[in-house]
Parts: C-alpha cells; structure tokens; sequence
C-alpha cells in the first residue's frame, strides 16, 4: 500500500527492486494481492535477501526466485508460491494454496498449513545444484507431484484436510524422478510411475535432520517428537525408465486357465463340442498335419508311347529292360504283344509310339523305336503252355488272324486259322511293296508263327454254313477275312481299271505289267505304293490323282515323291478311256496304265445275319465282340486301319476271349495316359538328333508314367524323407517317412517320369 | 510353356498375373517351405536346362555346348494357381530369397476369372485404398478454451450408450409411474462387428471372445463383440461371457434352437440383439457357407447337419414391408429376454437408409440402428458386389445423424457405424470421425482380423482367399492344420493390445476438446476437411 492506495503488481516490482538495488537487504512487504512478490532478487549480488510478506499475499510469491532470497509469508499463500524457483527459501506461515512449487527447481518451501492441487508438479533436480526441497505440515491436494522430475517433497500429515488420505486424489501421475516422504494413510498412487520403497538409514538420517530445520521454521518444533517417529512414514520414488512395464496386468495365460476355462470347463469355448486337438502348431507341418502328402503313383498311368500304340506294347518297359543290361528281354518281351516285332515296328508300322513320345512336346526327336522292332527279328519263342481244350476258329490269316491266334495260344487255346491263301501273312505277304521291307524279314516272323498255328488252307470260298459249322466245331470264331473287295469307281470304262491291290500282288511277284504311263486314282498310302512299285516295274510318268487334298503321308508319300510321282487334285473322274483318265473338267491324263486305289470293302457274304454290318463292315463292340456273343472280328473287317490296330484288335479280341472262357467279363481298356505336363524333359539333351542305337534310345526315353530308378527324388528331397525300398526280385518302391515330410511336392516336381503326385491329405475334423 | 505348346485365349504369362514371385537362385537353399506353405500352389519346384556355349580363346578349339541341370522355384500361370500374393513363402524362407511382387500394370488375369461362366467371388473387402475417413481432420485442438485435456493425465470413461434413451421428462414419468423403460447398455464404443463361428475359425473366434472378457473383467473396458450369423457355442451361452456378447440373427437363423433352448439356462442376458437385413462389403447378397466347411464343429454350434450347403439369403423370408418387418422382427427377439435386452437392425449403408431411420424412430422398441459401409469386409461374395455395390458409410451416416438431429431425437436412438473404418491402419482417428459425424460407436472386423491376427488382406487385393478355406493364418479356415496355426491366447492379447492403443488415441483426439467423460457425438464443429465438395456434403467446416 501507498498512501492508502494499492500499488499495481508492475509498481511494487519496481519499488522492491529499487530497494534491493540500493543495498536494502530486509524488506517488508504489506500485500494486497501483487504478483510474484520476492522473486528475481539478483540485484543483491549474492547477498541475502530477506522478505516478510504481510497482509494477503497474491500468485506466485517468490517465482523465479535467487538462492539468495528468503521470503516468509506471515499468513496462507495464494497459489503457485515459488512457481520457477530457481534457489529461493519460502517459508508459509499458513497454508498454500494451488501448485505450490510448481515447476521449482531449486530451493525450498516450507509451509506450516496443507496445500492444494497439483503441488510440487514439474519439478526438476539440476545435477548441478541441490535439488528442490517442498515441505509440508499438514497434507497435500489432488494431483500432487504430477510429471514431478525431480526434488524432494516432505508430507507430514499433521492435522491433514482428509485425515484418511495425506496425498489427494491421484498423486505421482507422470512423476520421472525426486522423492516423496510422507506420513499418513493414503488412496493409491500412480503405480505406473511411482513405487513405494523402504526407508534406508541414510534417508531416514536426512529427514529426521531436515524436519528439525522445518519445524524450527515454521514454529512448530514442539510437533517434533510426534512427527519423527520412523514407523509412521514411507517414501516414494519415481520408478526408473526400465521398470515401467506398464500397469501390470494377469497374463492372459493365466486369464486363459484361471478364468476362461474356469467359466467355461476344459478345452474353453468349444471343450464340450469337439475332441480336436486345437492346440498350436508350426506352419511348416509333418506327418498327419501335412497339408499335402506325396504319392507314388508308379504305373499308375500308361506312357504316351503304350498309349498310342494301337497294339499297345509296353515301349518304355521294354527301354527299361536295355537300361537294365537286360536287352534279350527287352527283345523277346515283343512277342508277348505282337507276332511281328520287325515287320511292323521296325518297318511297317507309322509308328504312332513315337508320334506320342513325350519328347515331341519340347520339340526333341522322339525315341527311336525301329530300331528295336528291327532288333526283334531275333526275338526267342517264349515256352507256350499245354493246350486247355478250349478251340477258337479264326477265319483269315493276315495279321489280324495270326495276332489273334496267337495271342490265344499264348493263353493255352488253340487257335486254328483258316485262309484261301496256301501260306500265312495276308497282304503283309502279298501285298506290302518289297522296297518297304526286306523280304527276309517278314518271312522269318512268319515262320516264327507258322511253327505254332494250324493253319486250314481253304479251297473255296466260305459260305454260310461253313460258318455255322465253325460255330459248332469252335467255342468262338474270330473274323479276320480283311478288306479284300476292291471299291471301284462307277464310272463308264471302269473295267479298264487294275485294283490296287491286284497291282501289288502282281508287282510282288515281279508280274505287274505297266504302260509308261500311269494314273492312279485315289492318292492315299496304298496309291503310293503302287507308284513306286510302278516305277519299279518301269513306268515313268505316274500321276495320282484325288478328289480332294490327298491323304498320304509318311514313309509311303515321301518315297512316292522321291521316284517323282505328280500329286493332283481335285480331280473328279469322268471316264477311263483309252487315252487315260477323263476328268469332270473335259481334261484327259494321258495314261497306258490305269490303277485305282480308292480302297477296299470286306466280303462277307458267309456272314449269317446274326452278325450285324454296318456300311458293309463288321460291328463290333470295345473287345470286337460281334452282334452274335460268340463270334468276334478284328481288323478291316471292322474298320480299316493300320498293321499295328490289326495286330492290337487281335491282341485285345484274345484277351476277351481269354476272360470269357476263364469265366470272367471283358477286362476293359488300359489305364488313362500320363499327362504330359508331369514329365520333365529338362534332364535330356535338347540337341540330340539322331539314335544310334538301341542303348541311345533307353538313356534318352524319360520313362513316363514307370519309375526309372533314378534316384532323383530321394537326392531332391529337401528333408530326406525318401527312400528306395527293395521288394526282392528286382521290385522296389520309393517310399516316404511321414514324419519327415513336409509335403512340399519337390518329388513331384523334379521326377523325369511324372511319377510323384502331391495330393491333399486326409481332411481333419 | 513347352517349346511346341500353344496359346489358348487364357494361357497367360507370369507378367500377366497380378502378382509375380521373385526368386533369387543364388539365395535359394531348396528346402521347400515355400512350395509347403503356399496356399494356392502358386509355385512348384521347377526343372530348368542351362546351357552353356563353350568357345577357346582364338577360336583354337571346336566350340561346344555344355547343358547343365538346376532345381528352383517356378510359378504356375494357369489362372486357377495364380499367386494370391499372400507372402507366405517369403514368410517362412530360411534365406529370404522369395518374394511376390504386385504387377506393375493391370494385370490381365482379371479377365480370365470367370470359368466355366462363374464370375470371380472371393474374401477381402473392396479393392479400393484410401477414404474420405482418412481425409477428416480433428479441427478444433482447444488450449485454453474448453478446457483441454491432458489424454496422459487425466481420467477418461469412453463409454456410449446402446439402447433406446427416452427423453428426461418421458423417463421420469415411466419411473413415477413404474413403466417399462428400454434397457440401455452402457458399452466401449469400439465393437467386434459381426464375424461368425465359421467364417472365422475356431481358434480365431475363441481368441476374440477371450480377448473381449479379459478387457471387461481384467480393464474394466466394458467392450462387446457380435456373434454374426453362425450362432454361438453351448458353453458361451450358458456362461457370464454371455453379457459381452451380440448374439446376430440374420435371414439363414443358423444355431437359433440352440440359442432358444439355452435362455433358461442362462446366467447373464445378452449384451443385445442385432438383426442383420444387410451386410455393407456385400449390399443385397447373401451369404453361403460351403458344404465343405461345414463339418462336424461348425455343425453343432449352426445346429444342423454336416457336409450341406448353409445359404444366408439376401432377405428373410417372412419379411413384407419394413413397417412390419422391423417391428415384428425387434418385438420377437425382446421378447425372447423379457424386454430386458437392448434389440437393434444392422442395414447396409445405402441410400434407403432414412427410411429404416424413420421408421424406426416410431418403434418405441428399436434400440438402434446400426449401418454397414460398403469398405466393409466379408469372407465370401462376388468381386462386383465387392468393389462396386454399397454406400460410403460417412454420407450416409450423416444424413441418417442430421435427419434425428432435424426430429430432435439424437439422443435417442443411438447410430453405430461400420464397414473399412481403420482400413487404412487409422482406427481412432476413422472412429473419431465417424463419432463426430454422428456415430454413438463404431464397428470393426477386418481391422481386427489384421490387427488381432495378422490378416494378409488388402485393398491391393492381396490374398483376399477367405472364401475357399485356405487362409494362410488360420483366421478364416475350418481346417485344423491351417487354423491350429493361430494361438487363441495371442489373438486375445493382440485384441486386448489394440483396444487399449485405441483407447490412448481416442483420448489424443478427445482432450483437445475438452472431453474425458461423454464422447463428441455429433460434435461436426470439431473436424475440418479440405475437400470443399465433401466438406458440404457432410456439413462440416471447409479448411485448407
């Protein structure tokens, strides 16, 4: 006050500072609510300033306070008393208000009464001077030492204003660092940030020292003796960055079992439901929880090769057997599919096998198999079983018959053929130009079988009771008459016309007449054959003709066009006359020698109605059983075809026979071919051009479909869980420790054959 | 490709998928993890030829070819095994030496999904990032004004209310006059929306349900989880779990006998009932369990037999107008609990979503509405109900908060939100907005799918395999060897982990308004966008 009136907050500063600054050292101060009384005192140069603050003090006295001040406040304080202390001595002779030491760093409070919120929060400790000290008589308010970094507070709890609790409403939220002695009953604390600890000798030394002081200052010594007794007060500190774990909390292991399966029953949620095993497992999983097992699917499939062969031999076994050292068998294995290894594999034959070889699909020569049918002229007689009584009639004798029949007596059965012609083959002897296969050949596998089948030499020509004859002379009788009849244009001249077939038996024997001239109609693989058999024979313009894109192909085309026959068409034939061929244009091939070769029909007028045509062929059903359960038919008669369908008709028509008689039905078709895409080519040489011979071949053949033992699978497993398990007798099998495997399909995708299959595993629950 | 193959109008190439698997040879160990792990076959070892071409310095020799074989990983390119990009093989490579990468341009696969006319269907949620959620800015941070909180320091009760509240003076005189007053449920404002027991695996059902008690009994965050539609294990029914769970009943009633016959043995009511008429990732469509899902678990706790097909059709049957529809659906299910269990629908947003809002304000009964956005997600619905059917739960939730707002009742009839809120990883800050403009709580699955049990989804369309099965961590698979891949205990302590993280972000939010105790409904002066069109639309503040 001045002069009656109450100087501004601004104008008491000035005149306190005045003061100082005139080396006034004890002031006293009649407040009427001014802010910041007794603070930034530097001005005394280190000595120490004392301050009485009488009357009603306002915030903040002694903020920013020097270590060389003393401030006494006479009465309670208002708030924030030593806001930024920075060294001040503040004795309150009465209690504080709000934030008392809010944000102090040095110095001391000391107040007689209980202060308010948020005391002593923000506090620091400057390791280069003491820390801050808050002292208080009674107690402390809510959110007491909040973010507190430091310093010491000192709660007495002497006539608290809640008796119950010395430290208010949550105390210590955020508190980093300092210390808190209290004395008194309290309600919890932030235990995240503050623990209590035990009061070490030393500690208790300093405050039994330092409460002495306190007291002295507030005039309360004669509290003393009740106040310092050590059982009474425990001690707070600030837990270290390391132990703040977060509030602890029961696991939820402990959740799991104590609560959840306590409310629940065993096996939680779903115990009661299912007996599954629910507990965790790797992602990477064996045996039973494998999500896919490796299978080894050995033979499961047929190769390409045997799948094509209208015969269906074995090809890839037979590369095996070479692969092996076992080459005989390899050869003498044929004779077990066809009575005419050479003839027709190694000659004849389009050779479908090869046609599908897998290797095709990366553009790879296919495996060569003529050279082994060739190899299989030697092919040794297997040891044919005694005779059962059973007797099966085959009527014709071409390879159709003779495949029949001799399948059949491989099985025991006697087959008897009957065939107009005085030796056996058809037009595999006949008729086959002799530029296609040497003679030697063909009549070496003929002999072969010639020791081992009756063969009936027919007079005339069957009829229909010779046919209904046979039925009773025979359990079963195979037709296998071929396609014989020439189909013969009708067109005016026709009869100038030679039959292909006629040409060919006639050139065989060195008998065909030709012009130099010659057209032949109908440009299929027999019209090729009769040019080159023409050309043979002398003539030298040969032109075949066609009514639409000529069929030919193969061998036959090729050697057609090496001796220089002209292929036209369309060509539609008007008339044969004398000049040659009059086409439906008006133009005429000039021709000595006309020869058609629009293929052949069956002539099957022995035939009773029982056994029904279709278009002048034989029906038959998948095992060439005919309408009439008893008689079957193989070969042209039923559809005209390759040597090698022949052969497989007659293969197939004995091994329904063979299950009829045993008492059994049909077997039905061979497995399902490998598919492709399961073989891996990668391992062979995609340069590879030409086989030498047979060993070649077998290293180069993949093996669809038939494990080729090579050990791949076991060498790529990545947890050696495969291993090769001999069966005695040369068998083996790959097998797979379950509890190794991790069903990665690396067998499946690495085998050379496609023989390893990844399937799902067996589904769970 | 074989070197003779041929193309076929769906023969692709690797560049074609959508995701390429990079594999470095040289890292490889070939231990066949990944080729194990894959879920979809997308990789196989492979066979690769190499060759080499040998010539002599000076051409002195012949020059030759050397042809070496080596093992590695290829991946398949017919459509049916195309790489879902899940990045498991990377995930359990020993060597770190595989991984897919997405197609740097549209892939072409896309046109090739439709087999045998079968549109593509698939899990996941729409195929589109981002949102105008993500875009909503917390405008209003007060300092000195409100005053501001310190979400560190101070107490917050983040609690919403679900149930029908009567005003104060209809209240007081049903007390006066020992009326019935609708039983209101004072829940975390952060729900597990629907996922049903089959949908989900069982480990991962459990672990949510465990992870939903330990947060009510353990925190005290009263937090609750809907069944969805598949209906609830015996021992949940019966036990005091019960009260933290939304039992769904939807248009299939899968497992409803089961429930009906529990209520006489039930030690706890429900937290609620919600009615689905609709899902917001798949508007209009229905919902179809496999046959081969179903086995024997999923067929106890559904209440039927196993290996059938179980549809959820797109509407309920006994359904004719949405007068009687809603009444008489909300009147049956109070009365299943004696009028003491909160009952409330759950639409798809749309644009029909006032008229179920109206509707509803003149049902005494309905306890709420809640509303499904279309970045919702689901484990099983065609790709374009999926990516292009639905409605943006932020407009349509606003229109439905104005619309009670304009009726003066927005304090009554409580509106939750749902469908890609956290779809990005924001879940506070989608909830805050959502809260904002409206919601009295939000609804979350696929964020806790992610965040609970390490979902691979995404709206790169990534894995997003759900509906066959397979999925790679055992969330969404009813096969023992995928889903015993998930530790229920885990995904309770991520669940606990993600509510508790929620709860700190949403407190960063709220204390700059100068709210600890009652959430912001409402509060649009509080969020800013700087998209004026979307800004006018919402009717919120315009800032840049």
């Amino acid at each position: 006050m001045e002069e009656g009136r109450r100087l501004e907050s601004r104008v008491l500063e000035e005149h306190i500072q005045e003061a100082v600054g005139a080396g006034r050292r004890f002031l006293k101060v009649k407040a009427h609510g001014q802010h910041g009384i007794g603070g930034r005192l530097w001005r005394a140069a280190g000595e120490t300033v004392r301050i009485e603050v009488h009357g009603t003090c306002g915030q903040r006295v002694g903020s920013m306070g020097f270590p060389n001040t003393c401030i006494e406040i006479m009465g309670p304080a208002s708030d924030d008393v030593g806001w930024l202390n920075a060294g001040a001595e503040i004795v309150v002779h009465g209690h504080g208000s709000n934030g008392v030491g809010n944000a102090m760093a040095q110095g001391k409070i000391y107040v007689a009464g209980n202060v308010g919120a948020r005391a002593m929060t923000m506090t620091k400790h400057n390791p280069r001077f003491d820390p801050p000290e808050l002292w208080v008589l009674g107690s402390v308010g809510d959110y007491f030492a909040e973010f507190m970094a430091g310093g010491i507070a000192v709660v007495c709890g002497h006539q608290a204003q809640d008796p119950s609790n010395v430290l208010g409403y949550r105390p210590c939220v955020g508190m980093v660092g300092g210390k808190v002695f209290f004395r008194g009953p309290h309600k919890g604390f932030s235990g995240v940030d503050a623990k209590l600890v035990p009061i070490e000798d030393k500690d208790w030394q300093w405050l039994e020292e330092h409460l002495k002081v306190f007291l002295e200052k507030t005039h309360s010594g004669q509290l003393l003796g009740e106040i310092s007794d050590r059982a009474q007060w425990q001690l707070l500190v600030a837990r270290s960055p390391l132990e703040r774990g977060g509030r602890r909390r029961r696991s939820m292991g402990a959740f799991c079992r104590e609560v959840w399966d306590n409310e629940l029953g065993t096996g939680g949620l779903i115990g009661d439901v299912t007996d599954l095993d629910r507990s965790p497992i790797p992602v990477i999983t064996s045996g039973i929880l494998r999500r896919y097992v490796p299978v080894w699917e050995n033979r499961k499939y047929v190769s390409p090769c045997e799948a094509t062969c209208p015969t269906g031999i074995p090809v890839q076994e037979r590369w095996r057997l070479i692969r092996e050292g076992r080459v005989d068998e390899a050869v003498d294995m044929a004779l077990a599919y066809t009575p005419f290894p050479a003839t027709v594999c190694g000659y004849l034959c389009p050779n479908l096998c090869m046609q599908g070889c897998s290797r095709h699909t990366a553009n790879m020569v296919p495996v060569n198999m003529k050279t082994l049918g060739r190899a299989s002229i030697d092919a040794k007689m297997p040891e044919l079983p005694p005779l059962t009584g059973k007797r099966i009639a085959v009527v014709g004798g071409g390879p159709a018959g003779i495949s029949v029949a001799w399948q059949l007596r491989r099985q025991g059965h006697e087959a008897v053929i009957f065939d107009m012609e005085e030796t056996l083959g058809g037009k595999m002897a006949s008729a086959i130009p002799k530029s296609r296969i040497p003679e030697e050949v063909v009549s070496a596998e003929l002999e072969r079988v010639k020791k081992v089948l009756p063969h009936v030499h027919l007079q005339q020509r069957l009829t229909r009771e010779d046919f209904e004859q046979l039925k009773v002379d025979y359990d079963f009788v195979v037709i296998a008459v071929g396609a014989q009849k020439p189909r013969l244009l009708d067109v005016p001249g026709k009869e100038r016309m030679i039959a292909a077939i006629d040409f060919l038996r006639r050139s065989r024997q060195d008998g065909a007449q030709v012009g130099k001239r010659l057209v032949i109609i109908g440009a299929g693989n027999v019209g090729c054959d009769v040019a080159t058999e023409a050309h043979r024979m002398g003539a030298e313009e040969i032109t075949l003709i066609h009514y639409r894109r000529p069929p030919a192909s193969g061998e036959e085309k090729e050697a057609a066009e090496a001796i220089g026959a002209t292929f036209r068409w369309p060509c539609v034939t008007k008339a044969i006359t004398e000049q040659g061929v009059e086409l439906a244009t008006g133009e005429v091939i000039a021709a000595e020698t006309v020869v058609a070769a629009t293929g052949h029909e069956p002539d099957v007028g022995f035939l009773p109605e029982t056994v029904a045509l279709e278009r002048g062929f034989v029906q038959a059903n998948a095992f060439f059983q005919t309408t009439d359960p008893q008689v079957f038919a193989i070969g042209d008669v039923v559809k005209l075809g390759f040597l090698t369908d022949a052969i497989g008709a007659g293969r197939k028509a004995a091994g329904a026979i063979t299950d009829i008689l045993a008492g059994k039905r049909p077997r039905g078709d061979m497995g399902q071919m490998v598919d492709y895409d399961r073989i891996r080519l990668e391992y062979f040489d995609p340069r590879f051009m030409e086989f030498d011979d047979i060993h070649q071949c077998a290293e180069n053949c993949s093996s669809c479909g038939t494990c080729r033992d090579c050990g791949i699978c076991i060498a790529i497993c990545p947890q050696g869980a495969i291993s090769r398990k001999g069966n005695g007798g040369g068998d083996f099998e790959m097998v797979v420790d379950p509890e190794r495997c991790i069903g990665c399909g690396f067998c499946a995708g690495a085998c050379p054959c496609g023989i390893w299959s990844l399937v799902e595993n067996e589904p769970m629950g | 490709m074989s070197s003779n193959g041929r193309i076929a109008p769906s023969t692709l190439s690797v560049k074609d998928l959508p995701w390429q698997i990079h594999w470095d040879k040289d890292k490889c160990t070939l231990c066949g993890r990944c080729t194990a792990v894959c879920p979809v076959h997308a990789i196989e070892l492979g066979v690769f030829r190499k060759r080499l071409v040998q010539t002599s310095v000076n051409l002195k020799e012949a020059p030759s070819n050397v042809h070496e074989v080596f093992h590695g990983i290829r991946q398949k390119t017919d459509p049916a095994y195309a790489c879902v990009g899940c990045a498991m093989c990377s995930l359990v490579c020993p060597n770190d030496c595989i991984m897919p990468y997405r197609s740097d341009e549209a892939d072409k696969l896309r046109y090739h999904v439709n087999r045998g006319g079968q549109p593509r269907r698939r899990g996941g949620r729409r195929n589109v990032p981002g949102g105008i959620l993500d875009q909503i800015k917390f405008i209003r941070i007060s300092m000195l004004t409100d005053p501001a909180l310190d979400a560190g320091r101070h107490e917050f009760e983040l609690r919403t209310l679900l149930g029908r509240i009567l005003p104060p003076e209809e209240n007081l005189r049903l007390v006066r006059e020992e009326g019935w007053i609708p039983p209101i449920r004072e829940i975390y404002p952060l729900m597990i929306g629907a996922m049903s027991f089959g949908a989900l695996s069982p480990t991962m059902w459990e672990g949510l349900q465990m992870g939903v008690a330990y947060l009510n009994e353990e925190l005290g965050m009263p937090v609750c989880m809907c069944t969805g539609e598949g209906g609830c294990p015996p021992r949940l029914l019966r036990s005091r779990f019960l009260k933290y769970v939304i039992l769904q009943i939807a248009s299939g009633y899968f497992g409803w006998d089961e429930i009906i016959r529990a209520i006489p043995e039930m030690k706890e009511d429900p937290c609620a009932i919600e009615i689905k008429y609709g899902q917001g990732a798949k508007p209009g469509d229905g919902g179809l369990l496999m046959w081969h899902k179903v086995n024997k678990l999923i067929a106890t706790v559904r209440g039927v037999p196993t290996g059938i097909n179980l549809p959820s059709p797109p509407t309920h049957q006994t359904k004719y107008s949405i007068e009687e529809s809603v009444a008489k659906m909300i009147q049956s299910m109070y009365m299943a609990w004696g009028f003491r269990v909160p009952v409330y629908p759950k639409i798809s947003a749309t644009t029909t979503a006032l008229a179920v809002l109206n509707n509803l304000t003149r049902n005494p009964y309905a306890a709420a509405l809640a509303i499904d956005g279309e970045d919702g997600g689901t484990g099983a619905a065609y790709n374009v109900s999926m990516d292009h059917m639905g409605h943006p739960i932020a407009s349509n939730l606003r229109d439905c908060y104005l619309n009670l707002a304009k009726l003066g009742m927005q304090n009554e009839i409580p509106l939750f939100a749902g469908g890609g809120v956290g779809k990005s990883g924001n879940l506070a800050a989608n909830a805050a907005a959502l809260i904002m403009l409206g919601a009295s709580g939000v609804q979350i699955g696929k964020y806790i799918m992610q965040a609970a049990a390490g979902c691979l989804g995404s709206e790169s369309d990534r894995c997003n395999i759900c509906n066959i099965g397979l999925c790679p961590k055992g969330i969404t698979s009813q096969d023992p060897r995928l889903y015993r891949r998930l530790d229920p205990e885990q995904v309770a302590e991520r669940v606990v982990d993600v509510f508790l993280a929620f709860d700190i972000e949403l407190k960063k939010i709220m204390a700059p308004l100068g709210r600890s105790t009652s959430l912001p409904i409402g509060m649009s002066d509080a969020i800013g966008i700087s998209d004026r069109s979307a800004a006018d639309r919402l009717e919120i503040k315009y800032v840049v």
